[in-house]
């Protein structure tokens, strides 16, 4: 019995630690590199950071939702949506073959190219409008959960096939280029070691995981999470917090367009289409709880980790389309399995003093 | 000599090297009403657990009218004839009587897997009446008071054709009406010679129904014997150990003159009507009300968790408006709600974080950033927690659904007081604790009195009010019906004021129902 | 008075799903009135009737308290395998409907055991089955179209008796057996117990992994028949059949009155009538010819609206049944 125990401990010690996906990820990484050497390769290492970017800005929104005890199906859209419009600010000119029919056709977008095309504000003001519209959808979608008590749910479900739509319609289902090169450069260019995206995104992980663990609005997302009616009485603002976690996912989504559609030099109507699995599979595998009031940045980090390390090993192997997808769900199923599995272990060694 | 129903012979069980019972031996005869006593954490829920088949006892046997009984799993127990009516009811209220009273085994149309309606419906217009509840079977749940869903509880246990049933805290929802019939109810199933446990804190429920008590104390039967033979003084003795010369802690201060909260004709349509009340410095106002008197109601509204219509509300001279929980917290006010687990305590979250919620902005750094100065909220969380007495491991790590009713109660009350409260509204504060807690809790309400705290006390027991308050005010129907001074309290006069308004009340809503 | 005008204006709100579908009946007299015509209604509902079958399917899960993503998926690779059953074996449509029926229990089962043996959340689970189940259907079909053969897509125009077309008659019955299965039988009872409170549940003996089990294998049949009504109206199989559906089926039941959190709800009428009400709305925009790419738009707009009104429902329910503490004389 005792033997048994010290021998067990190790393991789960392992299992149950923080880092868990985090060495499942790197085992995962060793084993595949055995197979495909070039895996380690700086190419390949660069491409895995550079798919790790955008995921992660939009995992960070997305575990401020799943925090409060909401989800956030449309983060999708918001990137659509804003790429679109983004791009319609700088695009530096368009065909009128392809946007003739547009119904912003001579209001905001012509022959010369989008709204400010050619001059100096051109890419700033995009990235505003990025930002600001993503922000926006956010801040509605926040709205109707918090202030019309409707569930999070169908909310963002509708959101998300409205602003699909308005992305489509706005741009009768062309890409929006050519795009100034100076806003394809924070795709590609490189400060040194540092890339643009990279930079981007450590600073939102940085000020996420701030403000989630070191202020008082981060105690008050977790509060409201794990139970909305003693927030209220313990006198958190549980309403503008709800709202403030829609808005946020909403900008972060809105950043990985802007990584994103830099990096495919166009505005996407279709942009994001897939991602919903790879967001919320990445958050549910770094165990960020569905169910609300659970979640740290590093976990999404390491699922981000997890999931990017997986797509790009699977892309790897000579394997059909669609057995990338099988394989993906089943990673997915398996991950989520663990995941309840260690919480039924750490739910047998929890501290039991106190209790009766 | 009737035989026995139910023995427990030397039943242990310990949990990760902690014994919760030990060596329990326990006989009930066929037709009695056994009172179990204990205070939380005694055993009491261990033994009835071992009885469901949730847990397995490490030793001993019981047996079941002389065989012997070792249940696996609840449906072991239902199948041996134990009905379990459990404080939290355990009915679906999105369905209807009959529905619950047959989820595990509908009557069948000639065995075809479909529901034989007609048969359901009359054999649960039988069952409602042998409980005394004249409602359709087809009436859904959510439409019954407290009360009534506690009798298609028994109901239920009665279609299982149980002969073991056990009462856990029945009467905590109930209305004084709504508890006499429940009680007339368990006399009848006695007199058919069915076997019942009942198990409660209200001592004088105890008293009045058992014929025979057992009183459990840290997982060990301290005593058993005839009810005749047992006070309430004996019972809290043998329960907590100790003699306690006294239920109330005496009171060394007496009221300032300075009024703190000034309520004018408050009203709000269909909760509260007229209520106007003054609470002074370093008082303790008590509120007496049954159920549905309004009294919840007038807390909530008086925090601002609720709207009202009319009338104000004063906070030391300057009035309040229409508050807010983040208003009234600013203005000093805390409220410690009837339901702790519901709307008191992060259940999930270590002790430490329930104690510094409400109070955060207090250790912010960093002006709009509100960056927490975590080692300051730390510091001020442990304090409180040692000054009450707060019994938990390792306060940032241990999580608050791990501590006992009473020391959850302190931790709630330990955030409100780390906010530096001037008035403190406690609903219930005693509800589900055991007597011990309830002790220290009296001493910490008195203490904070002394220190000046204003306090508006809600409860349903009239005897803890009529022990801690300087003043009482009775609430019925939503409106103040009466106030007793200190000098004044006395018991019939108050319970009289409570029926006041009821009883019309009551008969309107008998007529509605017809 | 009070009271009176309480009673009526939650009448009103639990009777949302019908005074939604009666608005947007008026609507569409007054700007189209051409569409109310039999032909009309009766194309609503047969275009209805596979996203119905669906709804209804996805009724029992969401009943439990649990979703299943995966349904589109579903409809996709038993439709492709019976499709190319069909084909290449030259099966007949009724094995070929038998076939397609099996392989959507299986589906079912493998969600089901997901979710009760596995412990996995539903949204999780079926997530995964969503995109891998999709997988799965691709690699039969090698993302190429599959016709389904013409006697069976015959069938989609055929009507019984030559009075109603064939796909609203098993809309009809899936209906009524659905009904009956969830108001007079034990399952259906437990169904919607579980979805009050599993813990309860549990200790009311009601063998809770079996009955949610039971949802997600009968939600997985359903949406294999949807999906081969559907195919033998369309006459094929392409790669992109049934993506999105499972939206609609939500869309559909929740429209209909099904909470998302389980225990409330009821097939006929509401999710019928929410079936309806979306196919409606296509019909409507295609008759009024609006621009296409506005339809989805448009179709998210109503939707949102009859979530909010339904969530106000909730809000004012709430408010009335506290209102009872004191009565005014």
């Amino acid at each position: 019995m005792k033997l048994d125990n010290t021998l067990l401990r190790w393991p789960k010690a392992v299992v149950l630690s923080n880092h868990f996906i985090l060495v499942l990820t790197v085992l995962f990484f060793l084993v595949m590199w055995g197979i495909y050497p070039h895996m380690a390769g700086r190419r390949n290492l660069a491409n895995l950071l550079s798919n790790t970017w955008p995921l992660l800005a939009l995992v960070l929104g997305q575990m401020f939702v799943l925090i409060v005890g909401g989800i956030d199906l449309s983060q999708t859209s918001i990137m659509a949506v804003t790429s679109v419009l983004g791009a319609m600010v700088m695009a530096t000119s368009l065909e009128p073959t392809r946007f003739a029919h547009n119904p912003l056709w001579g209001v905001l977008i012509s022959e010369q190219g989008g709204w400010l095309s050619g001059s100096p504000w051109a890419v700033p003001v995009a990235v505003l409008s990025f930002v600001v519209a993503g922000a926006s959808i956010g801040l509605l979608n926040g709205l109707a959960v918090a202030k019309l008590r409707m569930p999070p749910f169908m909310v963002t479900l509708v959101t998300m096939s409205f602003f699909s739509g308005l992305a489509i319609y706005l741009t009768q289902s062309e890409n929006v280029r050519p795009l100034p090169d100076s806003f394809i450069a924070i795709g590609k260019g490189t400060l040194g070691p540092i890339s643009p995206p990279m930079l981007i995104v450590v600073v939102l992980a940085l000020l996420a995981f701030v403000v989630l663990d070191r202020s008082i609005l981060g105690r008050w997302f977790y509060a409201v999470g794990q139970n909305a009616e003693t927030a209220k009485i313990s006198g958190v603002p549980t309403k503008r917090v709800i709202v403030l976690a829609y808005a946020f996912s909403g900008l972060c989504a809105a950043v990985g367009a802007i990584l994103y559609s830099a990096r495919l030099e166009a505005g996407r109507p279709t942009l994001g289409r897939n991602l919903l699995l790879d967001v919320i599979g990445a958050a549910v595998i770094g165990g960020i709880s569905l169910f609300g009031g659970k979640g740290k940045v590093l976990w999404a980090v390491y699922g981000v980790l997890f999931f990017v390390v997986l797509d790009n090993s699977l892309n790897k192997m000579p394997l059909d389309f669609y057995s990338i997808d099988i394989i993906k769900g089943a990673v997915i199923l398996l991950a989520a399995l663990l995941d309840a599995l260690r919480t039924r272990l750490s739910l047998y060694h929890a501290p039991l003093a106190g209790a009766p | 000599m009737t035989r026995s129903a139910l023995e427990f012979d030397r039943v242990s069980k310990s949990f990760f090297g902690v014994a919760a019972l030990s060596d329990v031996t326990l006989s009930i005869p066929e037709g009695c009403l056994l009172g179990l006593i204990g205070e939380n954490g005694a055993g009491k829920s261990t033994l009835m657990n071992a009885l469901a088949g949730v847990i397995t006892p490490d030793q001993g046997t019981m047996r079941l009218f002389g065989v012997p009984f070792h249940p696996t799993c609840p449906a072991d127990a239902t199948r041996a004839g134990i009905a379990f009516i459990h404080q939290e009811l355990n009915l679906f209220s999105n369905l209807s009587v009959v529905d619950n009273l047959y989820i595990d085994g509908f009557p069948r149309l000639c065995r075809l897997p479909i529901i034989d309606k007609r048969k359901a419906y009359r054999q649960a217009a039988e069952l409602l009446t042998a409980v005394d509840l004249c409602l359709s079977p087809a009436t859904p749940i959510e439409l019954l008071t407290p009360g009534e869903r506690q009798l298609v509880e028994i109901a239920k246990a009665l279609g299982r054709n149980a002969r073991i049933i056990i009462f856990d805290e029945p009467t905590t929802s109930l209305t004084a009406a709504e508890r006499s019939k429940l009680f007339q109810v368990i006399d009848n199933l006695r007199r058919e010679g069915r076997t019942i446990i009942y198990i409660s804190h209200s001592l004088d429920d105890v008293l009045r129904l058992a014929d025979t008590i057992a009183v459990l104390r840290d997982g060990k039967l301290v005593s058993t014997g005839p009810g005749d033979q047992y006070s309430a003084n004996r019972m809290v003795a043998d329960m907590v150990g100790r003699e306690i010369a006294q239920m109330y802690p005496a009171r060394a201060s007496a009221p300032g003159p300075e009024s703190v909260l000034d309520v004018k004709s408050l009203t709000q349509p269909g909760m509260i009507k007229d209520i106007s009340f003054t609470l002074h410095e370093g008082e303790v106002l008590g509120v007496f009300g049954l159920m549905g008197s309004g009294r919840s109601e007038l807390a909530r509204i008086v925090y601002g968790l609720d709207p009202f219509k009319s009338g104000s509300i004063r906070v030391r001279g300057t009035d309040a408006g229409a508050p807010s929980p983040i208003r009234s917290i600013r203005n000093g006010v805390a409220f410690v709600t009837e339901n702790r687990r519901q709307e008191g305590l992060l259940m999930e979250a270590p002790v430490s974080e329930n104690i510094d919620l409400s109070s955060l902005r207090r250790y912010a750094r960093y002006g709009s950033a509100r960056i927490i100065d975590r080692r300051a909220a730390l510091k001020a969380a442990r304090q409180m927690a040692e000054s009450l007495q707060i019994k938990s491991g390792s306060i940032d790590r241990h999580r608050a659904k791990h501590l006992s009713g009473g020391n959850q109660q302190k931790v709630v009350i330990a955030k409100w007081l780390l906010t530096d409260p001037g008035i403190l509204i406690l609903d219930e504060p005693t509800r589900g604790i055991d007597v011990g807690a309830k002790y220290e809790l009296y001493s910490i309400i008195n203490d904070l009195a002394s220190r000046g705290t204003a306090i508006l006390y809600i409860s349903s027991e009239l005897e803890e009010l009529t022990g801690m308050c300087d003043r009482i005010l009775v609430m019925s129907n939503g409106e103040i019906q009466a106030q007793f001074r200190h000098s004044e309290f006395d018991q019939e006069s108050v319970l009289q004021a409570a029926f006041r308004g009821r009883t019309t009340a009551n008969q309107t809503e008998a007529n509605g129902e017809n | 008075m009070n009271e009176r005008r309480n009673k009526l204006v939650s009448i009103l709100l639990n009777n949302m799903p019908m005074l939604l579908f009666v608005l947007l009946l008026i609507a569409f007299g007054a700007i189209a009135p051409e569409s109310l015509q039999y032909q009309n209604i009766e194309n609503a509902f047969k275009q209805a009737s596979y996203i119905g079958i669906v709804a209804i399917g996805m009724t029992f899960v969401l009943l439990t308290g649990g979703i299943d993503l995966s349904v589109g998926s579903n409809m996709y690779v038993s439709a492709v395998i019976a499709g190319l059953a069909m084909q290449r074996y030259s099966v007949g449509a009724g094995p070929a409907l038998l076939l397609c029926l099996v392989v959507g229990a299986v589906f079912g089962t493998i969600n089901a055991i997901a979710v009760t043996k596995l412990r996995i959340l539903p949204f999780v689970a079926t997530l995964a089955m969503m995109v891998s189940g999709r997988g799965v259907g691709l690699m039969f079909s090698k993302s190429r179209a599959v016709a389904f053969p013409d006697p069976v897509t015959g069938l989609g125009s055929a009507e019984l008796f030559s009075l109603l077309p064939y796909p609203i008659v098993i809309f009809a019955l899936v209906v009524g057996g659905a009904a009956l299965l969830l108001h007079r039988t034990q399952l259906g009872r437990q169904i919607y117990a579980l979805g009050y409170d599993k813990e309860v549940a549990r200790k009311a003996g009601i063998n809770a992994d079996r009955v949610q089990a039971a949802a997600y294998i009968l939600c997985g049949l359903f949406a294999a028949l949807g999906g081969f009504v559907s195919v033998v109206q369309l006459g094929n199989v392409n790669a992109g059949f049934g993506k999105g559906d499972e939206f609609d089926a939500i869309a559909a039941a929740v429209l209909g009155g099904v909470s998302l959190f389980g225990g409330v709800g009821r097939v006929f009428p509401g999710v019928v009538l929410g079936a309806v009400f979306i196919q409606a709305i296509s019909i409507g925009l295609v008759s009024a010819q609006v621009d296409l790419y506005l339809h989805p738009l448009i179709t998210a707009a109503v939707i949102f609206s009859a979530v909010l009104a339904d969530s106000l429902r909730n809000t004012y329910l709430k408010k009335l049944s506290r209102r009872n503490i004191r009565l005014e004389v």
